[in-house]
């Protein structure tokens, strides 16, 4: 096969040879898939819904059509636009209707905390983005940050305190807390408080008072998905839990142990990470990322060298590379090793020789689910590196399953006076939950405090409702900076916020005179953050602090822990004595819904998974070749048994997954929440009670079930024939390639020739910084009030997203390589859905928008029809319009709210292009370069798409276009997108012969 | 020729007229435009433009400030109106009311006048920059005693104005035209 990779594009490869690939089905050609390519909508998109049939007789029908047409007659002799219109009664001075204001608060998710700017109108939160103050995180967030002012809103809140299933106030469930402390203080009983983990400097502190007020309180941190392994590591490497966080602006290779740093939830690591791609010209800086991993993780498909390796196997390479690098003389490495895994010599030496040529420029990192000996085995070669691209800072520990156990076991025999839960749910997230439950019972007084009201509520006398963190106040440590999180909006609800319940127990108990959090942690807050000796007020300094959403706290860093080799012969000994037969099983946090805590956010659910582009659900993934062996196809049942648990589930096959490993996300499977309830399969009670690393399994039972679910999988949704719509090469190729230089084609039309006088729109997104997170998918999603469907609909191919990543693969189904692509409404100058449109509700702009109106659309879908790159959306149903309060609280304001049977597309987020057109125009003065951002730009951690105006040669995205990596999706078609695609790069260690000599 | 031919040829090319004739009648006389012209709710506060705009010559923008700041000119909360009535015309019934509105914090609702459908986002602010004057199209409101609609404010009366916008600019303006595409207004 041909390798040269920029094509010309008129010489198209035969329709339905795909060098890229999105499922399997499209490689191995099967007639669905070629019939899936020819048709715009799915078989079934059009059906009309399933009624039950209705008994009409023809006389009941008449006088129903009869009552209607009079009562619509009377309904419309009411003069239109009679509404009322009521303005504030005292209108705070900060708020002018119709103009959006803009908060820093900071969004805390377990041992992470992510500084926010909240978006809100007239008072609502609607839109979440990054703090742009934030010397780190430069205005970039996690994709769950994004989305989780939807849970806000969420109609399933727990809106009143209840005790003992019946409704009740503040007050009486406070009396019967401090009474049950009170008596558990008296008699020496053990009292069970179990939280998430928390970076709050104030809450802990506030927990330390609890503690001091009720010496028999036993607090637990527990984050159920994270996993003890990582922690023992820890523990054996430095003799204390660590939180490690990449600095990779200082890493020029970078070797993955399964660590998923690129998943989307660390965007600091993503965008130093991706900085180093983005190149112009082909120059050495361009970093290196070394995979080894068992199951396909999202750091898996941007490696540029990546190992398919059981997980189990990761410890014992590690240690051999520490071998290699001249570390552990005492450590024999049995024969073979890397051999016996089925790594290359090549592979090896180049790995090797990458580590030892960058030397302190490498970085080695492991994932959360490996085992503890391969964290120690990192620590190690990050020690013998003597890696400057790592922060490692002692953090405080969490509770192990083991902990939980034993607090169990004591429950189970009565010890425990009163337990206190709040924001977790082991009824649900504790592998014997059963077990959980039945001790928990035992306790006499067990109280819940939390959002929406889960399997844990169910169980408890005392189950009272929570403020959403848009709510509250609160304070968040991130080494050097100190972030700040205050209410964006009123209590939706007769909630309180955790600490202040906390607090109200202890001034019950006497212990202190705190009236609320706030004032709390003001108090904390001027005793020991705001600088001694500092001239400025109180009030002022907190304003500032309140305006930044944060605070530096310099000078006051913390030594980092010390690398100890002590442990180091144990866990080499345990690494190489590993031999695990049958298939491994690893259990990772969900990448949307994390533990379960997020499963009753639809925005969440909806989004597909950026690897195996599954939505509503956890399916199993697998080798294509276990799948074969096994006799199974995407969707099919299997019969899981591990931890003596056995799971019925559906499979779906993985290329790039290691023979033997399988993978599964935990958080679904949930029992409580409209939303979440019977979504995807409970996987926590597989993990194993009393093993080292519980979220990896070995010698997994794995058989044929009956049965076959149909998987609300969208990569084969919208998809566009076998053309060369993803270019991808080594640098290798763009160094030759950037000599040759690439001819844009200009193509010849019929229809006059459009001129753009002011702007031009464009937009440039660059594959190579594109690492699929889907962030950008989800900013859209909550800037343009885009609906959620629901699995059932997904599966009929009526999915609403303005903006999806196409994943597609290249190669060998064992390893291929893998590229992400952003594919959203390309703005063509010669739109082809424009001129089929027959009531001209699509058209052109003069700034270059392909514009949709949506008041004129009668829903013919000619246009999705005549779209080359399939990215309309018909609303087939009445997806939003019926929403109400509270979940209709959530729409932006600025974009209509589209109803049934209507079109929609990616508008460039005209609405911020309208708002700023104005406000230079008020001004008087021209629109700077990025003043206008869409919601997936200011989303984007990696900074891969850049929009701006092309007719101001200036402006980046101008200059971007003109990249030599620069190509346009379908260029061939002439339908002179304003979209230009970056080809993604890859800087391979290993290059075959005809690509080119090696990189150096 | 049969007996009803003649009838026929008589009462239906009438009875079509007929209809059509109705349609249209009601057609005309129920078009927004005219339906929409002239309708002037009675307030919960029998506020009156004609003395506070005319008489007194208050600036618009005093209570409608948003006109220059916002999409909405918006309507003034009470504690506008109290910032003179706290002192001004305490004896009045519709002042006491109002202060009672004031001091419980209560809504003060009032019936909307000039309304546009939800898919359209007019923006005041380019408008009231360029210089065009309220009354342009909310009609004298200083002569208003109860403020009523002047336009029926359908898309044509945008168009018109934007295709020539000379009569409603200020003199010596450089603005020849407004925008006309769709994503001007809808989005």
């Amino acid at each position: 096969m041909d390798k040269h990779i920029h094509h010309d594009p008129n010489d198209l490869l035969p329709i339905g040879t795909p060098r890229h690939w999105r499922s399997l089905d499209e490689r191995a050609e099967t007639p669905e898939a070629r019939q899936a390519a020819h048709d715009e909508f799915k078989p079934g998109a059009m059906d009309p819904e399933d009624r039950p049939s209705t008994n009409l007789s023809r006389r009941t029908f008449l006088t129903l059509v009869g009552a209607t047409t009079a009562l619509a007659a009377t309904v419309a002799c009411d003069k239109k636009g009679r509404s009322t219109v009521v303005p504030y009664t005292k209108r705070p001075q900060e708020i002018v209707p119709g103009v959006a204001n803009h908060y820093a608060s900071t969004f805390p998710e377990g041992r992470r905390a992510y500084s926010v700017l909240v978006k809100t109108r007239e008072g609502r939160p609607i839109h979440i983005t990054g703090n742009d103050e934030h010397p780190r995180l430069k205005g970039k967030t996690s994709p769950r940050a994004l989305s989780d002012v939807l849970r806000l809103y969420d109609p399933d809140r727990l809106r009143l305190p209840k005790i003992s299933g019946r409704p009740s106030s503040w007050v009486e469930a406070e009396q019967t807390l401090v009474a049950a402390l009170a008596a558990a203080k008296r008699e020496a009983k053990p009292v069970l408080l179990l939280t998430g983990a928390t970076t709050s400097p104030t809450r802990r502190a506030l927990l330390k008072e609890l503690q001091g007020a009720v010496p028999t309180l036993r607090h637990l941190a527990w984050e159920p998905s994270l996993g003890d392994a990582a922690q023992e590591g820890a523990l054996a490497a430095y003799g204390t839990a660590v939180d490690i966080r990449p600095r990779l602006e200082k890493a020029k290779v970078i070797l993955s142990l399964g660590a998923d740093f690129l998943n989307g939830d660390d965007p600091e690591a993503i965008a130093a990470f991706t900085a180093k791609r983005r190149l112009s010209e082909p120059v050495a800086t361009m970093n290196r990322l070394w995979v080894l991993e068992g199951a396909m993780s999202l750091t898996g498909t941007n490696a540029d060298q990546r190992v398919p390796v059981r997980s189990s196997r990761l410890a014992a390479l590690a240690f051999a590379l520490a071998k290699e690098l001249g570390g552990t003389a005492n450590v024999t490495v049995p024969a073979g090793l890397p051999a016996s895994e089925g790594i290359s010599t090549e592979t090896w030496t180049s790995l090797v020789h990458d580590l030892k040529a960058a030397g302190r420029e490498a970085v080695v990192l492991c994932g959360d689910a490996m085992p503890a000996e391969a964290h120690v085995a990192a620590a190690l070669l990050n020690n013998l590196l003597g890696s400057q691209a790592l922060d490692i800072r002692a953090t405080e520990s969490l509770a192990t399953l083991k902990d939980l156990e034993a607090v169990r076991q004591d429950m189970a025999a009565g010890k425990y006076a009163a337990a206190l839960l709040w924001d977790v749910n082991p009824a649900y997230a504790f592998p014997k939950a059963a077990d959980w439950k039945d001790a928990f019972g035992k306790v006499p007084t067990r109280a819940w405090i939390g959002l929406i009201e889960d399997e844990s509520a169910a169980q408890c006398t005392l189950v009272l409702p929570e403020h959403h963190w848009l709510e509250a106040w609160g304070d968040y440590l991130d080494d050097s900076v100190l972030t700040l999180q205050q209410p964006t909006i009123g209590a939706l609800y007769t909630s309180k916020q955790g600490e202040d319940f906390l607090l109200t127990l202890l001034k019950g108990l006497g212990a202190t005179k705190a009236p609320d959090y706030h004032a709390y942690l003001q108090a904390r807050w001027q005793k020991e953050v705001q600088p001694a000796g500092s001239f400025a007020s109180f009030d002022r300094f907190f304003q500032s602090a309140l305006h930044d959403g944060l605070v530096r706290l310099e000078g006051k860093a913390t030594t980092a822990p010390t690398f100890k080799s002590t442990a180091l012969a144990d866990m080499a000994a345990r690494a190489f004595a590993s031999q695990p037969s049958g298939f491994e099983l690893l259990l990772r946090p969900g990448t949307q819904v994390l533990d379960g805590r997020y499963a009753n956010s639809s925005w969440l659910q909806e989004l597909p998974d950026p690897i195996t582009k599954a939505t509503w659900g956890n399916p199993l993934s697998l080798s294509v070749a276990d799948a074969q062996a096994l006799g199974v196809k995407d969707g099919d049942m299997v019969e899981l048994e591990a931890a003596g648990t056995k799971l019925r589930h559906p499979v779906i096959l993985q290329p790039g997954q290691a023979k033997g490993t399988l993978a599964l996300a935990l958080g679904y499977g949930r029992k409580t929440g409209g939303v979440a309830r019977g979504v995807g399969f409970n996987a926590f009670p597989l993990l194993a009670l009393g093993t080292s690393d519980p979220n990896l399994q070995f010698g997994t039972k794995l058989s044929k079930a009956r049965g076959h679910m149909d998987l609300p999988v969208t990569q084969s949704h919208h998809r566009m024939e076998g053309r060369d719509l993803v270019r991808s090469f080594s640098l290798a190729e763009f160094t030759k390639e950037a000599e040759h230089g690439h001819a844009h084609i200009e193509h010849a039309t019929l229809y006059p020739e459009q001129s753009f006088p002011d702007h031009k729109w464009g937009m440039v997104i660059d594959l190579s910084a594109c690492i699929g997170c889907s962030a950008c998918s989800l900013a859209c999603q909550s800037e343009n009030n885009i609906p959620s469907v629901g699995p059932d609909q997904i599966t009929k191919g009526r999915e609403m997203h303005w903006m999806r990543i196409d994943r597609y693969y290249e190669g060998e189904i064992e390893n291929p390589k893998v590229v992400h692509q952003p594919m959203l409404c390309q703005h063509c100058d010669a739109a082809p859905c424009e001129n089929v449109c027959p009531v001209n509700a699509t058209n052109h702009s003069p700034d270059g928008l392909n514009q949709m109106a949506y008041n004129r659309c009668v829903g013919t879908r000619y246009c999705a029809n005549n779209c080359p790159y399939k990215v309309r959306r018909f609303n087939f149903l009445e997806f939003t319009a019926d929403k109400i309060e509270p979940a209709s609280l959530v729409y932006n304001p600025e974009v209509t709210v589209r109803p049934r049977g209507v079109m929609e597309k990616c508008t460039f987020c005209v609405q911020r292009i309208q708002d700023v057109k104005i406000r230079a125009k008020g001004d008087n003065r021209p629109i700077k370069d990025g003043e206008v951002q869409p919601a997936c730009a200011a989303a984007c951690p990696s900074h891969a798409i850049v929009f701006g105006d092309l007719k101001d040669p200036n402006s980046e995205v101008s200059k971007l276009a003109k990249s030599k990596r620069g190509y346009k999706v379908l260029e061939e078609v002439g339908a002179r997108p304003a979209i230009t695609y970056l080809a993604d790069l890859k800087n391979p260690a290993i290059v075959s012969a005809h690509e080119g000599a090696t990189h150096e | 020729m049969h007996v009803f031919d003649r009838a026929f040829r008589l009462v239906l090319p009438l009875g079509a007229i007929a209809v059509l004739g109705t349609v249209l009648t009601v057609g005309w006389f129920t078009q927004p435009d005219r339906y929409a012209k002239g309708y002037a709710p009675q307030q919960p506060i029998p506020f009156s433009h004609q003395l506070h705009a005319g008489t007194l010559k208050m600036s618009c923008a005093y209570c409608h400030g948003g006109a220059t700041k916002s999409r909405a000119a918006g309507i003034p909360s009470v504690e506008t109106c109290m910032g003179c009535h706290k002192v001004t015309k305490t004896d009045r019934p519709a002042i006491q009311e109002l202060t009672r509105i004031y001091t419980s914090g209560q809504a003060l609702p009032w019936q909307r006048v000039h309304t546009l459908p939800d898919h359209v986002f007019f923006d005041h602010r380019p408008h009231v920059n360029g210089g065009i004057a309220c009354q342009t199209c909310h009609g004298e409101v200083q002569t208003m005693k109860v403020i009523t609609r002047e336009m029926g404010m359908r898309m044509g009366s945008c168009l018109a104005c934007h295709r020539d916008p000379h009569a409603a600019l200020p003199k010596g303006s450089k603005i020849t035209r407004g925008a006309e595409h769709c994503a001007a207004c809808h989005r």
